[in-house]
């Protein structure tokens, strides 16, 4: 038997070990290089020891290649990776959890959203699908399961989902925030920053515009025939969004430094949404004062709430002042939450 | 060890699938980190030039007996995941088969120690309930109180234990004395 022929049998033996190895490693060509050299000179070495002159022969390379085990366990072999937990990994547990976690939020605010738009349009019967929220989770939370499950058994870990250029970015991050000593004492990982200052000028400046809009517009022509006491409660509403924008392009310009003021501008915000609530409230007692404009023909015009969607309205009202005293409390909790980043910068 | 218990009579404990599950699998797990302290060893051994897959199987089932083998296919596995983890490192042959030379870091030689030291004093612990004698060979080694760390006591010179920093001096200068 020639050589040809039994370079043949170990390529064909490599070739179906390389296809059935695992997803995360067929992506690293290089690594997959490496193990493939490493076996063959492993089935090339065996069958010379396999052999009695020494030399491989065809007999000794299948035995060799015998004793490898089949393609399928080899490769079973780059699955066995992470610590067992319940199915799926220790390694991919804490992800599991986030990706149910934001699954879970993104089907409620969807839910929500469609509730209130129900409400307001008055379809009560659409609205009750609410309840349904608890079947779509289910099927969604089933289908995350099953997907990381296989994830697992097939060995995967998460720095298998960062590319080698994230990897080194990351790399370089933690080192930098080891030198500030940016790490948590706790879980040895980098602090994430309090605050992404460009996010916040950008939120600024939009609710800058917002409110100089709502407070110009209550002086307008436009809103003439709008009920006065309606007026002031946008008048006021645009002076808080105009405060609030003020507040976060300051917080936005000073970026991730005096911490103190950010705490002072966050419950600031906090205190704002809850003088909302106070004006929202009258908003809800008296729905007969809010003025709805409306363009028809080529002029703009304005109606009052129709009697038969008061209650609709109220209900939207009520989420909206339920949302604004959950945020506030969020707020203060923020600002409580940032006293940890004190120490870090001092 | 359970390919040779195959071959005896078929009406051995071992014969029963229920009892041949337990067993390989009790062995497997019990295997799974000596496999990995005996690789280590074999690749410390080897020094500086390093060591080849093949060559370490070759040599593990050489020095154990064939008491413990390694499948061929999980030798690879183990190596890159133990060099991943900066305990060993690799270089590759650019002449001839393509091999890849294994040889310890500087801290995986430390870790070994570690390990060796806790393996070793937790097998002599044992003996006892196996009613088998393990001799740690205390003249030629230290094994710190605090951690375990294999210390040869030919070799260290050291004021502290370099993996738990634990303070070894006097007891080392008392154990030259002797």
């Amino acid at each position: 038997m020639s050589e040809k022929q039994m370079e043949k049998l170990v390529d064909d033996f490599l070739k179906r070990v390389k296809k059935r190895l695992p997803g995360w490693l067929t992506d690293k060509k290089r690594e997959v290089k490496d193990i493939m050299n490493e076996l063959e000179s492993h089935i090339w070495e065996k069958a010379e020891d396999l052999s009695e002159t020494r030399d491989p022969t065809m007999q000794s390379m299948k035995l060799a290649i015998a004793q490898m085990g089949t393609p399928s366990s080899i490769a079973r072999e780059y699955k066995k990776r992470g610590t067992p937990k319940i199915y799926i990994t220790e390694e991919l547990w804490p992800y599991y959890i986030k990706v149910l976690k934001v699954a879970a939020i993104l089907i409620v605010i969807g839910f929500v959203v469609g509730f209130i738009v129900n409400i307001i349009l008055g379809d009560i019967e659409e609205a009750l699908g609410i309840f349904n929220v608890f079947n779509v989770l289910f099927f969604v939370f089933a289908i995350i399961t099953v997907i990381f499950v296989a994830l697992s058994m097939e060995g995967y870990l998460p720095e298998d989902f960062i590319s080698e250029k994230d990897r080194k970015k990351r790399e370089k991050e933690k080192k930098k925030a080891e030198e500030k000593g940016f790490i948590s004492p706790k879980t040895g990982k980098i602090v994430k920053p309090f605050i992404q200052p460009t996010e916040k000028i950008v939120g600024g400046i939009i609710g800058l515009i917002a409110g100089a809009f709502f407070v110009s517009f209550t002086v307008s022509e436009i809103a003439a025939p709008f009920n006065s006491q309606f007026l002031m409660i946008i008048r006021v509403f645009g002076i808080f969004i105009l405060i609030d924008g003020g507040l976060t392009l300051i917080r936005g310009i000073v970026g991730k430094k005096q911490v103190l003021m950010h705490q002072v501008f966050i419950v600031v915000t906090a205190v704002l949404k809850i003088a909302s609530i106070w004006f929202l409230l009258m908003i809800y007692s008296n729905p007969e004062i809010v003025s709805i404009l409306y363009f028809e023909g080529n002029a703009w015009k304005v109606m009052e709430i129709p009697l038969e969607y008061f209650e609709a309205f109220k209900n939207a009202v009520l989420i909206i002042i339920i949302i604004q005293g959950i945020s506030a409390l969020v707020d203060l909790y923020k600002a409580g939450q940032l006293e940890k980043y004190k120490l870090l910068i001092e | 060890m359970i390919k040779r218990i195959k071959q005896l009579s078929p009406n051995a404990l071992i014969a029963k699938e229920k009892f041949k599950d337990f067993v390989e699998k009790f062995e497997s797990e019990i295997n799974r980190g000596i496999s990995t302290l005996c690789v280590l060893t074999i690749i410390k051994e080897s020094g500086e030039d390093g060591i080849y897959a093949y060559k370490i199987l070759k040599t593990l089932r050489e020095k154990t007996e064939d008491i413990l083998i390694i499948e061929e296919a999980t030798i690879y596995p183990l190596l890159r995941k133990i060099e991943k983890e900066g305990i060993i490192d690799s270089r590759k042959l650019k002449k001839g088969r393509r091999k890849k030379y294994y040889s310890i870091t500087k801290e995986g030689e430390q870790v070994l120690s570690h390990i060796t030291g806790y393996y070793s004093k937790l097998t002599k612990a044992i003996s006892p309930l196996f009613d088998v004698k393990v001799n740690l060979q205390q003249n030629k080694y230290y094994f710190c109180p605090m951690c375990a760390n294999k210390i040869d006591l030919s070799e260290s010179t050291a004021k502290y234990c370099e993996i738990c920093g634990y303070n070894i001096e006097r007891d080392l200068k008392e154990r030259r004395l002797e």
